[in-house]
């Protein structure tokens, strides 16, 4: 008895499925499939959204005596809030990490642009030259951090290099206030110009190649090729590329910290240092919530917006295997109703 | 069009290249070189760096570009084979690295498993069931938006309260970085294994329910082994994320419980001076394992860090 409703099911199988991907069993097991990444979500992001926004609202820290639970003690409503958006250094450090993302994902991305025009034309050991290339993305962001510590030092390379080569003078690469953001910024083009490199190599190579060469004989110049051809058809990758590169250079922290810890004063501090610093040094913890809250909100409306091309082309190739899914298993559905008709028939 | 001249109206097979005819190979090899020579200097000062003994570290007024009395004294120091109390910077502190790096092992292959063993289930219900609907996936990938700071302060206090903050068990197992490293690096499971739960045809699965095995069944005993390249990547690629942070070993250890990262950082200026030598052999040791994964996975690099959006 068990066998046999077993095979009716088998046998009904592909008309149970055909529209949407319902059934109970699928949907249960669905369920239960995602439950514990919902869970491992709402544990990194509403837990601690909840935590902060309670924190957020008091002036608690650790060197109030008083424990986690008994907070409330200190409730302040949104003095907290208040206080950053009217200090000076919360907006210094949220003014320089739109800096830091603006002029990093911009050079990362004419270096990686021109590089990948540069590699583009097949030559001997091309393979190695852009393995080689990807070996700064594979180094721990805080080595970067402290090789370039190394590379920086007043008695170090950089500055013999300088004084060899056009005789200018030791600069103070990390200790001059209007340097050392400069200098910060280059270790994060190091390490990830090669990804702009390696995506827009793969775009580049991907482009079809008749109606490069057609324009090309055509008598299109290198330019117009680039301007009309080459960057409406790359359009996409350049977007993703770009905001992919802008969500993670908004978050450096690694290699500043390595570098000048913020310094010197607070010039190269962006808005994960200032955190980082009303967390631990002054362990204003209270304070540190409304913070993180503001950038919390912040960075979701921002990121509601930003989110949207990467949606689009994973939803393309989504589209593009369940499209082609479907139509195979509306095509098997005709055939096996058919059989059955003509089963049905005899 | 008109301008167009005879002698290429007459061509006939053009060359697959798409350089542009100003830049002549000479012209293009030389900038390759000199671009690359920058992003290689990096690199080359580290491990030259590392080889390097105490007087040529970085002595004021003299740059030694090559290690003139090469020595494996730092590795040794840094790996605990000899003591270093040779040194004029000796301290009290330990200067082996072996415990960092062992807690560095174990933090980041636990949270690579947890992420592994959350993530698959989560791609393949979203791959295969559309389950969440489709809000989730994007859920997932804003995630990564938020810097990591702004969510671990919270879980910081978190922490403190039940005592999970810089709290290693037997000695090495440090639950409370495992779980974050496991959350943080969930996203990437999920957005790649989704990608490779779709190139696996529907029709697998259903034949092996057809065959009697239940949805559970199928997807261990049919769709998995299909993925098993992708998983691979996968693990290897999560482990170099892991590997690689800094800020929550920082934020949420202390001491003898914290990873080589945040090590290689504390060795940096304060009461002993700039160790360069020791430092940099950590750093070499720091990156040979991202670097020989990194290499092992390139054709799914991209894939990793552009979240699946492009596909090689």
């Amino acid at each position: 008895m068990e066998a046999h409703t077993e095979e009716l099911k088998a046998r009904q199988a592909p008309a149970r499925r055909l529209p949407d991907f319902g059934g109970r069993q699928e949907k249960s097991v669905a369920r239960t499939l995602v439950a514990p990444g919902q869970l491992l979500m709402a544990f990194i992001v509403l837990f601690p959204a909840a935590i902060a926004i309670y924190i957020g609202f008091t002036s608690w820290g650790p060197t109030t005596g008083v424990d986690f639970w008994h907070a409330y003690e200190f409730w302040h409503w949104f003095d907290g809030y208040w206080e950053a958006l009217t200090t000076v250094a919360f907006w210094e450090a949220m003014w320089r990490t739109v800096l830091i993302t603006v002029v990093c994902v911009a050079v990362e991305f004419l270096l990686g642009f021109g590089l990948a025009l540069l590699l583009l034309k097949n030559f001997k050991g091309r393979g190695l030259v852009v393995v080689f290339f990807l070996l700064p993305m594979m180094v721990v962001p805080a080595v970067s951090g402290f090789i370039f510590f190394m590379i920086y030092q007043l008695d170090g390379p950089l500055n013999e290099a300088l004084d060899l080569l056009f005789g200018v003078g030791p600069v103070n690469w990390l200790q001059n206030a209007d340097i050392a953001i400069w200098s910060v910024m280059v270790v994060d083009i190091w390490q990830w110009a090669p990804l702009m490199f390696l995506i827009f190599l793969s775009g580049l190579a991907a482009l079809p190649e008749d109606q490069m060469n057609q324009a090309r004989i055509l008598g299109a110049s290198f330019y117009h090729q680039l301007r009309y051809l080459v960057i409406p058809m790359m359009k996409p990758i350049l977007l993703i590329a770009l905001i992919i590169r802008a969500i993670e250079a908004f978050k450096i922290f690694d290699a500043i910290y390595l570098l000048t810890q913020g310094g010197p004063g607070n010039a190269t501090e962006n808005i994960s240092l200032y955190l980082f610093d009303e967390t631990s040094a002054n362990t204003r913890w209270g304070y540190a919530s409304s913070v993180a809250i503001i950038v919390l909100i912040l960075v979701s409306v921002i990121g509601y917006w930003a989110i949207r091309p990467i949606e689009q082309a994973q939803e393309e190739t989504l589209e593009e295997l369940t499209g082609a899914e479907l139509a195979a298993d509306v095509a098997a559905e005709q055939r096996v109703e058919e059989a059955i008709e003509a089963e049905a028939r005899v | 069009m008109a301008a167009v001249e005879e002698t290429r109206t007459t061509f006939v097979a053009p060359p697959a290249s798409r350089t542009p005819r100003w830049l002549k190979p000479t012209g293009r090899i030389l900038t390759i070189v000199l671009i690359g020579a920058l992003f290689a200097f990096p690199l080359y000062w580290v491990v030259t760096m590392s080889f390097k003994p105490l007087p040529e570290w970085n002595p004021p007024g003299k740059v030694y570009w090559w290690p003139d009395n090469p020595t494996l004294e730092n590795y040794e120091k840094i790996l605990g084979i000899s003591s270093g109390e040779q040194s004029v910077f000796a301290t009290g502190r330990s200067r082996s690295a072996v415990e960092f790096l062992v807690n560095s092992v174990v933090a980041a292959i636990g949270g690579t498993i947890l992420a592994l063993i959350v993530g698959i289930f989560t791609a393949y219900g979203i791959a295969r069931f559309r389950a969440g609907g489709r809000m989730l996936p994007f859920q997932i990938l804003q995630l990564r938006m938020f810097p990591p700071i702004a969510i671990i302060i919270p879980l910081l206090f978190f922490y403190v309260e039940i005592g999970l903050w810089n709290k290693e068990y037997f000695g090495w197992f440090n639950l409370g970085l495992i779980v974050l490293y496991g959350a943080v690096t969930f996203p990437f499971v999920v957005w790649l294994m989704r990608s490779f739960f779709q190139e696996v045809p529907r029709e697998i699965s259903e034949a092996a329910i057809v065959d009697g095995c239940t949805q559970w069944g199928a997807f261990f005993k049919a769709v998995l082994p299909q993925v098993k390249g992708g998983l691979a990547a996968t693990a290897l690629f999560v482990f170099i994320l892991n590997w690689s942070d800094f800020l929550i070993a920082k934020v949420m250890t202390q001491d003898n419980n914290s990873t080589a990262p945040v090590y290689l950082q504390s060795l940096q200026g304060g009461a002993s001076g700039n160790e360069y030598g020791l430092q940099a052999a950590l750093a070499c040791i720091l990156i040979i394992p991202p670097a020989v994964f990194g290499l092992l996975i390139q054709r799914y690099l991209v894939r990793g860090l552009t979240f699946g959006a492009i596909k090689r």
